[in-house]
């Protein structure tokens, strides 16, 4: 049996309807994260949003990136946050305030800039094709390790001061109260 | 009205809409929340919505195809780092004021 080529009573093509509950599930996730009282349920809806995202890279036909925004954003940086999460949280915590006196402010000017930002894109011509392209990743293999091989080493050096700067900040004092 | 989705997967302005929406989002939470790792979570979810960007301007350019890429890889490289930092900040400063709520940071206002 094969799939019909649009949807059955909606009349559009499934890649469009995955493309809208990817969306759906990011932007959705995304909002949980932001507004939600336990800080810990913030971070597993991150780990959503990520996955999700993820999704919508190789929609956008970029297959390499989503394998590393899925082993470095949920598998490193998602549980670095919630250990750091647990690390600090205190009992008092998700009964106290969430949002600061500022919020109402903030959420006005977030709204404005999203608004913003899809006037100019709708507006822009960018000269795009009609199709996505499928990035080839022996291409990209070529051109990370040929053309860009600065700054590939670069980051690898911010990333080892990185971890040896968290350590340093983050252990205790030897002569320290606790 | 739905007719109006069609090929929506296939057009630029989708992606970068996509992402303005989840930028916005994050700079909401970052002026928004009390808590110095929800701030932290937020700005990840920005670094997150200029990689969409990216990637979608790769996905419909052929100039920029492969380069787009190599580029979103290394922000992920670098949004590493910034995590690792950040939260060791936040820790340490935690070890010494016992609160994650950044209101009540207030050492230097004295």
């Amino acid at each position: 049996m094969t799939l019909p080529e649009t949807i059955p009573l909606l009349g559009f093509a499934w890649d469009d309807l995955l493309f809208i509950i990817l969306a759906a599930i990011m932007v959705g996730s995304a909002l949980l994260v932001v507004t939600m009282r336990d800080i810990i349920r913030c971070g597993l809806a991150m780990i959503i949003c990520f996955a999700a995202l993820a999704g919508l890279y190789v929609f956008a036909g970029a297959p390499a990136v989503a394998a590393a925004q899925v082993l470095v954003y949920i598998g490193a940086i998602s549980v670095l946050v919630l250990f750091a999460i647990m690390l600090t949280q205190t009992k008092a915590g998700p009964a106290s305030l969430v949002f600061q006196t500022q919020a109402i402010p903030a959420a006005i000017a977030a709204t404005v800039l999203a608004l913003l930002v899809a006037v100019t894109v709708v507006a822009t011509d960018w000269g795009e094709t009609a199709t996505r392209i499928w990035t080839d990743t022996t291409k990209l293999a070529g051109t990370l390790f040929a053309d860009f091989t600065l700054p590939f080493e670069v980051v690898s050096v911010l990333l080892l001061a990185a971890v040896i700067g968290g350590v340093f900040i983050a252990k205790r004092e030897p002569g320290g109260s606790d | 009205m739905l007719a109006a989705l069609n090929g929506l997967s296939h057009t630029l302005d989708a992606y970068l809409i996509l992402a303005g929406l989840l930028f916005a989002i994050g700079s909401f939470g970052f002026l928004a929340r009390r808590n110095a790792i929800s701030m932290l979570m937020s700005i990840e979810l920005m670094l997150n919505a200029v990689n969409l960007a990216i990637i979608a301007f790769g996905a419909f350019t052929p100039g920029l195809n492969v380069d787009a890429s190599v580029i979103a890889l290394i922000v992920i490289g670098a949004a590493a780092a910034e995590a690792t930092i950040g939260l060791a900040i936040v820790i340490a400063i935690y070890r010494n004021k016992k609160t994650p709520l950044v209101d009540e940071y207030d050492a230097m206002r004295q």
